[in-house]
């Protein structure tokens, strides 16, 4: 699976690039907090920070086609829950106002992934004390996602190339049978994985 | 000769009752490079997985220099696995790398070591996934070497690689001084480096000794759903 | 599900993401205590293998998917603790990798599905087990669905985003459709898991007290978000109906379609009472299919 559309500037060497991951990480919030907190008459603000978000996306080097291209996708499921703000006095208004929200906290959030590596913010939750557990799945669950996503297209596709019935229903049953496999054996990479860090010297 | 491994009567069954190795006995020498053969489900794996300890002992200890403490063992034999994939599980390469070393305190110099030795400086940020299969092996290898073992037990090494890779590993393997215990289906390999060779077969051990002597036996080869390699067939022992 | 930025309001999203810790807190804690360290890379897989179940198409109708959310299945497969904290991780990953879900809404995400669908469903499906596995699974991953979804529209009209008497339904009428995909891909997944490997689903029952704690913390969200608006309910539907220009009063087709044709039942005058016994049948019709799909999938095990 082509995954790398998600991360695919993350690696560019700019200054922003080289900055903390820390830094970065409560710049990031802080601009979305600020934003969804600004009343909507705060225009001036909305569009400093648009400004500001698209001359970082510059300086990063990171294509505006690309950050365009990532908010076209994303923007539809925001349009759904936004569509019912509607059907209320004084919709519009609040229409409005969500929109541009989030739209600019969706490009803070697409410059975020793409010029810090998530193994970074990793980092950063483990400084910050996030139990270790927790920061231990987040970890797993990146490195493995993409190759559990591979196994189960697989696994799809050798089982569709052996059925020969078209109806939904033998579809749905396809895939329930392929999702249960994928949890069967993942459940037996993690305990390969165990062996793996206890020959390491995991305790 | 310091004795480097010592198995004595080991025996090992799975969970689901079957029995995988049936009084298994053997020995290796300080700096031997053995090879480990046999048909699949001979019980190679589980085997490798009892030199440092992950599957339990049988009623003698494994000893690894003379020790039979988990500690020890686990610090001495750097097992290499079959699947790249279940080995690597840190976000990146650094981290992978020094996930053994950060535990035994060795600092970061050995981790450029490991990755200069496997050809990979310049990697340490990347994210596994990005690696080609033949890349993910070196990672681990190096992952694995940062930790200093003194016995190398890798599980099917040349698996999956291109001719490319299966050369580089080979000769990597060559020129590395420790004692190594290859587990694998490659015989060309198992020809070019080690001198001596156990097979497996059904848990037990069925024959124990010099690598052409063994490989050159067409009968028992066949008999244990192998063959002899053709490396053999023009082979003039001089 | 995923709220983006934008639609909570600083109170509201602060107030969640407080709910939405502790209920993570405490069920670290008890995977801290419970899980054997054997299992610890069971979960990083597990939230690995739910998002990527998460990620596969069930095709519906037209150019329409369906996707599993993967709460209940993760609490029948791990149990309610391990599921909170696995699909919290699942949650972040897609907040800050895949940008679904806005940073801000991300305690209001996390409660709503990685802290109330996990453990509603499970005890649901530990009410309903005695049914049948299967179906009990499925029912539960229902609900889990349904109440994620009114936390959801409770969370919208405490921030002013959506009005209530718009959301619930709105949130709540989807959702119960959704929610019957849930259902049912839970099923599936879980018949086969059965089928593979039978002890997989063979969960010991956590101690009391850990269900009952989390169960608390639950209801208060849940008393936080959706009870202030329960008595506001029909002046907001009256709300609604004037912008959009008729009085629902004189409507010959009501607002909310409904098997009972006409609001005016003998004896139930109130649209909340019926709407609300609307949903009580839907909950039962959907016990029912539960059951019947439980019916089908065994018997097709032994074909």
């Amino acid at each position: 699976m082509h995954h790398d559309f998600l991360d695919r500037y993350s690696r560019l060497d700019t200054p922003l690039h080289r900055a903390a991951a820390g830094v970065k990480l409560v710049g990031a919030l802080a601009i979305v907090g600020l934003t969804v907190a600004a009343p909507l008459a705060a225009v001036a603000y909305f569009v400093a920070v648009l400004i500001g978000l698209l001359a970082a996306a510059r300086w990063a080097r990171i294509p505006w086609r690309y950050l365009g291209w990532r908010l076209l996708w994303l923007e539809p499921f925001v349009l759904g829950v936004a569509f019912l703000t509607l059907f209320q006095p004084g919709g519009h208004r609040v229409f409005a106002g969500i929109m541009i929200k989030s739209t600019l906290c969706l490009l803070t959030m697409v410059l975020l992934a793409n010029t810090t590596p998530f193994a970074d913010l990793l980092r950063v939750l483990r400084q910050l004390r996030v139990p270790a557990l927790l920061v231990t799945t987040l970890a797993l669950l990146y490195r493995y996602l993409f190759v559990l996503v591979d196994e189960a297209e697989r696994m799809h596709r050798a089982r569709v190339c052996r059925t020969f019935d078209r109806r939904r229903a033998a579809v749905w049953r396809n895939l329930g049978t392929v999702i249960g496999q994928l949890f069967v054996r993942s459940t037996e990479r993690a305990e390969r994985i165990y062996a793996a860090m206890l020959a390491r010297g995991w305790k | 000769m310091t004795t480097a491994i010592e198995v004595r009567n080991l025996s090992y069954r799975y969970p689901d009752g079957r029995e995988a190795l049936r009084d298994v006995s053997f020995t290796v020498a300080e700096g031997e490079c053995v090879g480990l053969i046999g048909p699949n489900g001979a019980g190679k794996s589980t085997l490798l997985l009892h030199l440092n300890g992950i599957l339990p002992d049988g009623p003698a200890p494994v000893r690894i220099f003379g020790e039979t403490g988990l500690a020890a063992r686990r610090r001495a034999v750097g097992l290499l696995f079959q699947d790249p994939d279940d080995q690597l599980f840190c976000p990146t390469i650094l981290e992978d790398v020094a996930f053994g070393p950060d535990q035994l305190g060795l600092g970061r110099e050995v981790v450029r070591e490991a990755l200069a030795q496997v050809g990979l400086t310049g990697f340490e940020s990347r994210s596994p996934h990005h690696l080609s299969h033949g890349e993910k092996r070196r990672v681990c290898l190096a992952g694995v070497l940062a930790c200093r073992p003194r016995v190398l037990a890798l599980d099917e090494p040349t698996s999956d690689l291109d001719p490319r890779g299966r050369r580089e590993l080979k000769s990597f393997l060559r020129e590395l001084p420790v004692t190594k215990l290859i587990a694998t289906h490659d015989l060309e390999m198992v020809v070019e480096l080690c001198g001596r060779t156990i097979l497996l077969d059904r848990g037990q051990i069925i024959r124990d000794g010099p690598t052409l002597e063994l490989l050159n036996d067409e009968e028992l080869m066949m008999a244990h759903g192998l063959e002899r390699p053709h490396i053999l067939r023009h082979w003039h022992p001089h | 599900m995923h709220i983006p930025d934008g639609f909570l309001d600083l109170k509201t999203a602060v107030g969640a993401g407080v709910v939405a810790a502790t209920g993570v807190g405490l069920a670290l804690q008890q995977v801290r205590r419970q899980l054997p360290p054997r299992k610890v890379p069971l979960l990083g897989l597990a939230a690995a293998f739910i998002f990527a179940a998460q990620m596969l198409n069930f095709p519906v109708a037209g150019g329409t998917s369906g996707h599993l959310i993967g709460a209940v299945l993760a609490a029948v497969l791990l149990g309610p603790a391990a599921a909170v904290v696995v699909m919290t991780a699942v949650l972040v990953v897609q907040c800050f990798l895949f940008q679904d879900g806005g940073v801000s809404a991300l305690g209001a995400n996390i409660f709503n599905m990685a802290v109330l669908a996990p453990v509603i469903g499970c005890g649901i499906y530990r009410l309903a087990r005695p049914v049948g596995r299967i179906a009990a699974a499925a029912f539960a991953g229902w609900c889990s669905t349904v109440v994620a979804a009114i936390s959801c529209a409770g969370q919208l009209a405490l921030s002013g985003t959506v009005a209530w008497g718009v959301a619930f339904p709105a949130m709540t009428g989807v959702h119960m459709l959704i929610g019957i995909g849930e259902g049912l891909i839970t099923a599936l997944v879980l018949a086969a898991v059965w089928k593979a490997r039978p002890e997989l689903l063979n969960q010991p029952a956590a101690p009391a007290g850990g269900l009952a704690v989390a169960g608390l913390v639950v209801a208060l969200g849940l008393a936080l978000f959706v009870a202030p608006f329960a008595c506001s309910w029909p002046d907001g539907l009256e709300k609604v109906a004037e912008h959009l220009g008729f009085d629902a009063k004189a409507a010959k087709t009501p607002l909310l379609a409904s098997p009972i044709p006409d609001y005016e039942l003998p004896g139930i005058g109130s649209p909340v009472v019926a709407t609300a016994l609307a949903g009580v049948l839907g909950t039962v019709v959907v016990f029912g299919l539960s059951l019947l799909l439980a019916r089908s999938l065994a018997a097709n095990k032994e074909s």
